[in-house]
């Protein structure tokens, strides 16, 4: 709201400097058919720009010179020096408002009437339109003195160019830096250059920022690509937008937009069912798409859910067999969420017919591929009937990468560090190596990991992988990971990357080169060619993981993973990880804490709340871990959380203590394991879906329809269609108040009158927004209660 | 004529680019190569903290690669990409003293790829390059 209202003045401001010469020019020639137009389309935009936000003075204003001159264009009127006067007045008038808009002010009171009147033909009194004038000058004088434009406008390419530069100066930095260390101690040189160097940084980081955008704009498309599809495929679907002020680089929002638009695509015509299946399962005919952006340190993270069908785990299963992806027995052993997975894969698509929304098994593969080159990566879950989400986790910019730098065969080459899992050495006590025809294969942590010598891979040298070597474990997708051995590994540091000439890029296995520290230019890896080239394809990545899975079934077993965090009790706890479905934050206001117990707010649902204690204070935020039993679900607050472990000790019962399954021993100190067995019998209970309460009003008026309608929107409400029955609160105006409906839990009276509103008291004015929002909220309250 | 240009020698034979074309030249000091690149990428370097892509001009022109490289390389900017030209010595900046000319029996087969035609200098008759044609190298022969 505060972008567009900034839109609102800036356009206003411009359009009132393009016009300044015109008015005055007007003034001088009132005939003048060109000027007159220009002042025209002025005071139009102005009313039309009025109807959007929520500034009815303005708009009246604006409408009624737009009214006089329209019929000074219509020639039903020549205009006299009054009227040029009266609407120089309105347009200094429109001026001092914006003024004040843009300084959030109240808008100066009092006078439009007056000014109004002025415009009539029939007004004799010109002295009166002189001192009025004066007086609008006036207030001019002493209000319009910030009248700079805050903001310019630049074309991108000019950014592009300094940002470049200014890539260009930490890059010339770095050698100078260099020069000097080998320079040897020089005083006289290192206070400047200190400066000259926390002078960069600064620069940097607000170049940086100007390249920042908000995810908004990509957001803005997708409300109409939501409603074109729908419409198309004859479902009804609600998006709803989350976090659209997070900031990223502009060019990754560029990136973005295609894979966006294809999960959303997907979404509507795969996930999302027909109205008439949704009814039949028992949900609201509407589906809802809702998106989300967060930034958790230099990443952001996109979720796209749904809540259609959720994805079918046996279909996906059967076309994955049937494309050749894997056999019955590998599949038979794949817990599901790995199948899940097997949608990035090339080849699957799983819509029964393939319509022309969402193709035929192109996509979600050139998806993934595409967020992994900006160094993002893509996962999916899914609840059977429930819906699907993806998460999508993408840099801040693609200009600078945190990266691994190693050296292979005698070169340097750096490694984006999204992909790096882990890294170890070889000679390592935990790593086994064996081979198995031409691959190299190690033995790390159970799992039976591809292993590939990177000096090999890129021509330099033999396939030697062992003991002298360092493994970088890399990660391509969930469940797919594979080693590197390299020779020495260097360091991690955030690289300015450069792209490649052509004939190199040609190559396909490098993502760009930078220049480090030292002045050495060093290529950066495309992993996922890296990995396609040396065969670890999908196929290959899959059999690698399957039967590890099986085989060591027996081992596995005998671990358990358990997440462990502190409760508000102050003492250490862990849960059983395959109960936490997700992790949230919420602000403190979400949780309702009574006697009866706990509740939180989580989204549009109300969860019961446990891990609180009696009387403990809660920060700003609350964070906790959903747990759910597949058919329940439940939130549980803890104060800190911790890490995922894997569980060796057996757990001491505890039988004297209900809700634990007993102590563990882990780190040296007593681990209280809970017993999620006796949680959800005790707690679970289907969460309550939050019910937006409805809102009737009066459907004939145009006011209600274009001023109230979104005001009532946003303060949470949905509006009650013509014929709906028993709506939760009913908003009547003074003229149709004795109608107002019986049947509504709720009504509130608008007078059109401020002093009719007050002398009855049982009402507002339609122009108090704080009082109506406040009358609004009151029901909504009491409604929740 | 008052066009100026580089001119340079490869395999015995003297060539040129345009000096409108050249940014600067360079001596090129380390080469990091780029493994599995094609053959006439010799690799990277740095120039003044930014990083080029080296061109062996021989095996461009798919020569036999030079037993002693020149030291000094003309840099030259395509398409927003910087190359520096391993040629076998720079020669001279000079003032063509004609139009740019067809010559006369042809270039031969690997120069006719490069070849924008000919000019004359004080030096004699130089076979002036397509930068273009040369950094796509011998791949794009074909297509």
């Amino acid at each position: 709201m505060d972008d567009l209202l900034a839109d609102f003045v800036a356009e206003s401001r411009e359009m009132l400097e393009a016009i300044g010469g015109e008015i005055v020019a007007w003034e001088a020639e009132p005939g003048d058919r060109a000027r007159l137009d220009a002042i025209f389309r002025f005071v139009h935009t102005v009313k039309g720009n009025c109807g959007f936000f929520d500034f009815p003075r303005l708009e009246k204003l604006s409408h009624a010179a737009e009214g006089a001159l329209a019929e000074v264009r219509a020639e039903r009127r020549t205009p006299d020096s009054r009227l040029v006067n009266a609407v120089l007045a309105i347009i200094d008038r429109i001026t001092l408002m914006v003024d004040a808009i843009e300084a959030g002010e109240e808008l100066p009171e009092g006078g439009d009437d007056f000014l109004i009147a002025a415009l009539e033909p029939d007004t004799s009194d010109t002295g009166e339109t002189v001192a009025m004038q004066a007086a609008t000058t006036q207030a001019r004088s002493t209000g319009g003195n910030n009248a700079a434009p805050r903001t310019i406008r630049l074309p991108v390419e000019l950014l592009d160019r300094v940002m470049s530069g200014v890539s260009d100066m930490v890059l010339a930095r770095n050698d100078l830096a260099r020069r000097l260390r080998e320079a040897g101690a020089e005083p006289t040189l290192d206070g400047p250059f200190e400066r000259l160097n926390g002078i960069l940084n600064d620069v940097r980081e607000a170049v940086t920022k100007m390249r920042m955008q908000r995810i908004e704009m990509l957001y803005n498309a997708l409300p109409r690509l939501v409603r074109d599809l729908s419409a198309e495929l004859g479902k009804q679907v609600m998006i709803d937008l989350d976090g659209g002020d997070v900031e990223l680089d502009r060019e990754m929002i560029e990136m973005m937009r295609d894979p966006m638009t294809h999960i959303i695509r997907n979404a509507i015509d795969h996930g999302i069912e027909s109205p008439a299946d949704r009814l039949q399962s028992g949900k609201r005919e509407i589906g809802l798409l809702s998106i989300s952006a967060r930034q958790s340190g230099n990443r952001i993270t996109i979720t796209v859910s749904d809540d259609g069908a959720g994805l079918d785990c046996a279909k996906i299963g059967q076309k994955a067999v049937a494309a050749g992806l894997l056999s019955d027995t590998e599949l038979a052993a794949m817990p599901d969420d790995q199948v899940f997975e097997l949608i990035f894969e090339p080849g699957l698509s799983t819509a029964e017919e393939v319509s022309s929304v969402s193709g035929r098994g192109v996509g979600m593969d050139v998806v993934r591929a595409n967020i992994e080159r900006v160094g993002g990566s893509i996962t999916v879950t899914s609840n059977k009937g429930e819906g699907t989400q993806f998460h999508l986790q993408i840099p801040l910019t693609l200009s600078i990468i945190s990266a691994l730098t190693v050296s292979a065969g005698g070169q340097r080459f750096a490694i984006p560090q999204s992909y790096v899992e882990e890294i170890v050495h070889g000679g390592a006590r935990a790593i086994e190596f064996s081979q198995v025809g031409e691959t190299r294969l190690m033995t790390f942590r159970e799992r039976r990991t591809p292993c590939i010598s990177l000096a090999h891979a890129l021509g330099l040298g033999a396939n030697e992988v062992g003991q002298k070597q360092k493994l970088v474990l890399l990660r391509l997708g969930p469940s797919q990971l594979f080693a590197v051995a390299v020779d020495t590994i260097h360091d991690q540091e955030d690289l300015v990357v450069k792209p490649l000439a052509p004939a190199v890029m040609q190559t396909g296995i490098y993502a760009g080169t930078t220049l480090l520290d030292d002045g050495h230019p060093v290529l950066m890896l495309d992993v996922p060619t890296l990995a396609q080239r040396n065969g670890l394809n999908a196929e290959a990545r899959t059999r690698a993981t399957v039967p590890n899975a099986n085989g060591n079934k027996s081992e596995a077993d005998k671990t358990r993973k358990v997440m462990t965090f502190t409760g508000f009790d102050g003492r250490r706890k862990a849960i059983g990880m395959e109960l936490v479905v997700r992790i949230d934050q919420v602000a403190a206001e979400a949780v309702d804490r009574s006697e009866s117990g706990d509740k939180v707010v989580v989204g549009d649902t109300i969860y019961t709340l446990l891990g609180l204690e009696p009387g403990c204070k809660l920060g700003e935020t609350v964070r906790l871990l959903r747990l759910s039993d597949s058919q329940s679900e439940l939130s549980y607050a803890v104060a800190e959380l911790e890490e995922s472990v894997d569980l060796v000790e057996a757990i001491k019962p505890t039988p004297e203590e209900p809700g634990l399954e007993g102590v563990v021993l882990h780190g040296g100190q007593p681990l209280r394991v809970i017993d999620g067995f006796a949680l959800f019998a005790r707690h679970a209970c289907q969460p309550v879906q939050l019910d937006r309460p409805s809102c009737r009003i009066p459907g004939d008026d145009d006011w209600a329809s274009r001023m109230l309608q979104p005001l009532i929107q946003a303060a949470g409400y949905r509006i009650a269609g013509e014929d709906e029955e028993g709506a939760d609160i009913v908003i009547a105006m003074d003229s149709h108040a004795e109608t107002a409906a019986s049947d509504a839990a709720a009504c509130i009276r608008l007078y059109s009158d401020p002093d009719e509103a007050a002398r009855k008291g049982d009402g507002v004015y339609r122009y108090d927004r704080t009082g109506l929002v406040d009358a609004l909220r009151r029901a909504r309250q009491e409604k929740v209660a | 004529m008052s066009a100026l240009y580089v001119v340079f020698e490869v395999d015995g034979r003297l060539a040129a680019f345009d000096a409108a074309d050249v940014q600067s030249v360079i001596e090129i000091e380390d080469i990091y190569p780029v493994p599995q690149s094609p053959a006439w990428v010799a690799g990277l370097t740095a120039m003044r903290s930014q990083s080029l892509t080296v061109i062996d001009c021989r095996l461009a022109l798919e020569l036999p690669a030079a037993e002693t490289p020149g030291e000094r390389a003309p840099v030259v900017k395509v398409d927003g990409h910087q190359y520096a030209i391993m040629v076998d010595a720079v020669d001279d900046v000079l003032e063509a003293r004609s139009d740019v000319l067809p010559v006369p029996g042809g270039f031969g087969a690997g120069w006719k790829r490069i070849g924008k035609g000919m000019i004359e200098t004080e030096r004699g008759p130089v076979l002036l390059v397509d930068i273009d044609a040369l950094i796509a190298g011998p791949c794009a022969k074909a297509a």
